[in-house]
């Protein structure tokens, strides 16, 4: 009985993980086209930020709510501004471009803070269920994921700043004409979506430490869970999470975590064959 | 057939014999693209059949298609923008030719269109009359049975929409031809049965003095009969 | 429309004869070693300058072949205890696991962005299996796959027509530089048939192949398993000079391929010949500065030619030599249209 809650809450946390680590991306990619393959890096920034400023005496709390989403979501503006500006529509060069940029990321960070894994510990210690410990700060990110989901849904849905947004992403020359910026409607859009990520990756921090070349491990899962998702940011990205993440964490318990790593990109990879618009539909048309 | 909620062409029941040349008009949106569309291929028919040579061609790929022997100049010119002309031509030719013949026809084809000073100009830089004469001597040198043309004249000169006309009236000897347009002179210049798409239905079908007469097309035109 | 460029072909191939014969004679063992992985590295930028640059095909796991030719080769040398047999299986085996992959890709008409996602996804896939191979119930045959330490000791080529003689360092240089040359002067021959041609036409705009009657999905199958069978044969070569690890699958690999071949020219097949030696040179140097990080620099390199140079170095070099050419024009030299390689 208790393993069965095990194994369920494992799961959830799997879910959340992988939505979590997808939502900035699902941001930029759904809303603007733009694939982001620094994405990784934003996460990997935002769990230094919360690793540095923890060690410096600044709350937990605040640095992984507060201090990481703006400091990255800055960084965003910034990369946008300076860098995707010049790219939008031409996909395969905003790749190139944005892996260039996390190639530079990771190296300027080497550079500065050493090649060694910081840490901070995770709080709430743990609670016991049935014979199993089941880390308390693990489950509180499945209820931060949904709650960070729920914000999100709202802030699209039922703002103006939301509605701005995605009439511009629809039709950005109807948009300018109606006096919006579209520039800034871009930047802006791109910022949040780095402070998602940087959020995200300021939670999961003190789980894994931070080292420069974190960011790696999470771009190809991010990346698979936004495109198995769709075109429906949030749906999509919700759907693929929980679809993916369970079919990992199955795979784990049944045999090893590299099993359910491999579960889950093989599962992404026939889902995307089955369905080659995601599971939320009709999104990149044919490319010609 | 159907988009979504929206059917673009209802109840269409249409022939055209071989070797006859056949013009569509209708306003925007009366479903004349999505017609050559189901033609060729590049969509499938939410319902109903189509017949080539007395074969089903719903639910082929376009290459198949192509293969038994229908060619489109599409609307907007699509072509290998980074080749030249000739290459361009001679990638047409060479599906079905050897190496000399294709080069051969390649050659004749661009004199006979009126293309060959261009002959080594990359496609991406020619203005869209010239784009249009390269794609049709690209769907001539495949030499398919069926000839889509979608708006040929636009974008030429009164020169070129004249030479064109006599092109496609050459043509129409040896292949079947449908032409779609809203240039009326060039209409004029080539036509004999006239086949008229409103929402998506055939509101007539006739020979061209009797539809470019009609009130009813002048209406459909300007926007006041409504089929129901 | 093929103009004769064949005195600058004369020209270049002795040039490589030459550069050939002379590195071993020149160079010390260790640098010849290290030229001849610049050499297998280039043989795998070129694999994918086609499946990519002329096929329109973005490969994000190109490196998948390479290790899968690598790990191919040596787990068959260790068996059969000769390289004929193995050498044949290291090319097979990658061009037949394209085919597969590339069925399932092509057939399923997916759009660009699913395949990179896709061949990126394979890449990892094979990376994390061969990572978890480390202990004894990992082997096929003799050969113990090694986990993430990979396999030691790759069993080196031998002469085909004896098997006792094992080629030396400097003669592996031989092999991997000539078939280099041979390669790229094979995919040249290719490009301009009427094969090639299709090719490039369905990079161009597919749907127009299309309606000219071609079914594009067996071009872009074939071109893409001749770029994976290509490498698999830079894996072989790897395997001989270095070790086959897990690591020929990894990120960091599949990454660098890509970005050899957008800096040297994509579209072009001497270009990324070009842009992986100079940027490993380059990596290379920047690994004995402490200060510097090769990822900062590289990532900087591509980020700028992505905004200011997007069609790579080659088409540069091309200009500046079409430029010397009028001169030499003007000068009565007389002058051969030519076609980019």
């Amino acid at each position: 009985m208790d393993f069965g809650v095990i194994v369920v809450l494992q799961v959830l946390v799997a879910i959340a993980h992988l939505a979590l680590i997808s939502i900035g991306l699902a941001v930029i990619f759904g809303m603007m086209r733009v694939i982001n393959l620094a994405h990784g890096e934003f996460l990997m920034l935002g769990g230094f930020t919360v690793v540095i400023a923890a060690n410096h005496g600044v709350n937990l709390w605040v640095a992984m709510l507060i201090a990481a989403p703006i400091v990255v979501g800055l960084i965003g503006i910034v990369v946008e501004r300076l860098v995707i500006r010049y790219l939008y529509g031409r996909m395969v060069d905003t790749m190139l471009a944005t892996w260039g940029l996390s190639l530079l990321i990771v190296g300027a960070m080497t550079m500065t803070f050493g090649n060694t894994t910081r840490g901070v510990s995770a709080p709430l210690g743990s609670v016991a269920i049935g014979r199993y410990q089941s880390s308390i700060y693990e489950l509180t990110l499945v209820l931060a994921a949904a709650a960070l989901f729920a914000i999100a849904y709202l802030l699209f849905r039922f703002t103006r700043l939301g509605l701005i947004a995605r009439a511009t992403m629809q039709n950005a020359e109807m948009a300018d004409s109606l006096g919006i910026s579209t520039d800034f409607v871009y930047a802006v859009t791109f910022g949040i979506g780095a402070a998602l990520s940087g959020l995200a990756g300021g939670l999961l921090a003190p789980l894994t430490g931070v080292l420069p070349t974190i960011g790696v491990a999470y771009v190809a899962k991010a990346f698979i869970t936004v495109i198995s998702g769709g075109a429906a940011v949030l749906a999509g990205t919700a759907s693929a999470s929980a679809l993916l993440g369970t079919l990992d964490t199955v795979a784990t318990f049944i045999a090893t975590p590299v099993v359910g790593e491999m579960t889950l990109l093989i599962a992404a990879v026939v889902l995307l064959r089955l369905l080659p618009e995601g599971i939320t539909g009709r999104f990149l048309r044919r490319a010609s | 057939m159907r988009f979504g909620g929206v059917e673009v062409l209802r109840g269409i029941d249409f022939t055209v014999r071989r070797r006859e040349l056949r013009c569509v008009i209708g306003p925007n949106g009366a479903g004349k693209s999505t017609l050559f569309k189901c033609l060729t291929g590049q969509l499938t028919p939410s319902a109903g059949n189509i017949l080539f040579k007395g074969e089903p061609i719903v639910g082929l790929p376009s290459f198949d298609i192509a293969q038994r022997g229908v060619g489109i100049k599409t609307q907007v010119p699509s072509l290998f923008d980074g080749l030249t002309v000739r290459q361009n031509v001679w990638l047409a030719a060479r599906r079905l030719l050897d190496e000399a013949a294709a080069l051969a026809t390649t050659h004749s084809l661009m004199e006979r269109v009126g293309i060959d000073m261009i002959a080594e100009a990359a496609v991406g830089r020619l203005a869209h009359g010239q784009r249009q004469l390269v794609e049709l001597a690209m769907v001539v040198a495949a030499d398919p049975d069926l000839i889509l043309l979608d708006e040929p004249a636009a974008g030429m000169t009164k020169d070129e929409v004249g030479r064109l006309a006599e092109l496609v009236r050459e043509l129409s000897g040896e292949h079947s031809i449908i032409v779609v347009e809203h240039d009326m002179q060039f209409i004029g210049m080539i036509a004999t049965t006239v086949t008229v798409l409103h929402q998506g239905q055939i509101l007539m079908e006739d020979e061209v003095g009797r539809v470019m007469t009609d009130p009813r097309v002048r209406s459909v035109y300007l926007g006041k009969l409504k089929v129901g | 429309m093929r103009g004769s460029r064949a005195w600058v072909d004369g020209l270049t191939v002795l040039i490589a004869i030459a550069v050939i014969l002379l590195v071993p004679q020149l160079l010390e063992l260790y640098s010849v070693i290290n030229a001849t992985i610049y050499v297998s590295m280039a043989v795998l930028a070129l694999s994918l300058a086609l499946v990519w640059g002329f096929g329109g095909i973005l490969c994000f796991g190109q490196a998948a072949f390479f290790g899968l030719g690598g790990y191919t080769y040596a787990i068959a040398a260790i068996n059969f205890g000769d390289s004929n047999l193995p050498v044949l299986f290291a090319v097979a085996l990658p061009a037949c696991f394209a085919a597969l992959l590339g069925y399932f890709v092509f057939w399923g008409r997916l759009n660009d962005v699913y395949l990179g996602v896709i061949t990126l996804t394979v890449a990892l896939i094979l990376f994390k299996f061969f990572n978890a191979t480390a202990g004894d119930a990992y082997k096929i045959g003799k050969a113990a796959l090694g986990g993430f330490n990979g396999i030691p000791a790759t069993p080196p080529l031998n002469l085909p027509w004896d098997k006792s003689v094992q080629l030396a360092p400097e003669q592996i240089w031989y092999v991997a530089a000539t078939l280099l040359l041979l390669l790229y002067y094979v995919s040249r021959c290719l490009l301009s048939t009427h094969f090639g041609q299709v090719v490039v036409s369905i990079r161009e705009n597919e749907r127009r192949a299309e309606l000219l009657g071609y079914d594009t999905r067996r071009y872009k199958l074939l071109i893409f398993t001749v770029g994976g069978a290509m490498a698999g044969v830079s894996g072989v070569l790897f395997a001989n000079c270095v070790f086959v690890s897990p690591t020929m699958f990894s990120l960091s690999y599949n990454a660098q391929i890509i970005i050899w071949v957008m800096i040297g020219g994509l579209g072009t097949l001497s270009g990324p010949i070009l842009g992986s030696v100079l940027l490993q040179m380059l990596t290379a140097e920047l690994g004995t500065l402490q200060w510097l990080d090769p990822n900062f620099v590289l990532g900087a390199i591509l980020v700028v030619f992505v905004l200011l140079i997007p069609r790579g170095l080659q088409p540069l070099i091309a200009a500046l030599g079409e430029r010397t050419f009028s001169g030499l024009a003007a000068l009565g030299f007389r002058r051969r249209k030519w076609i980019k390689p």
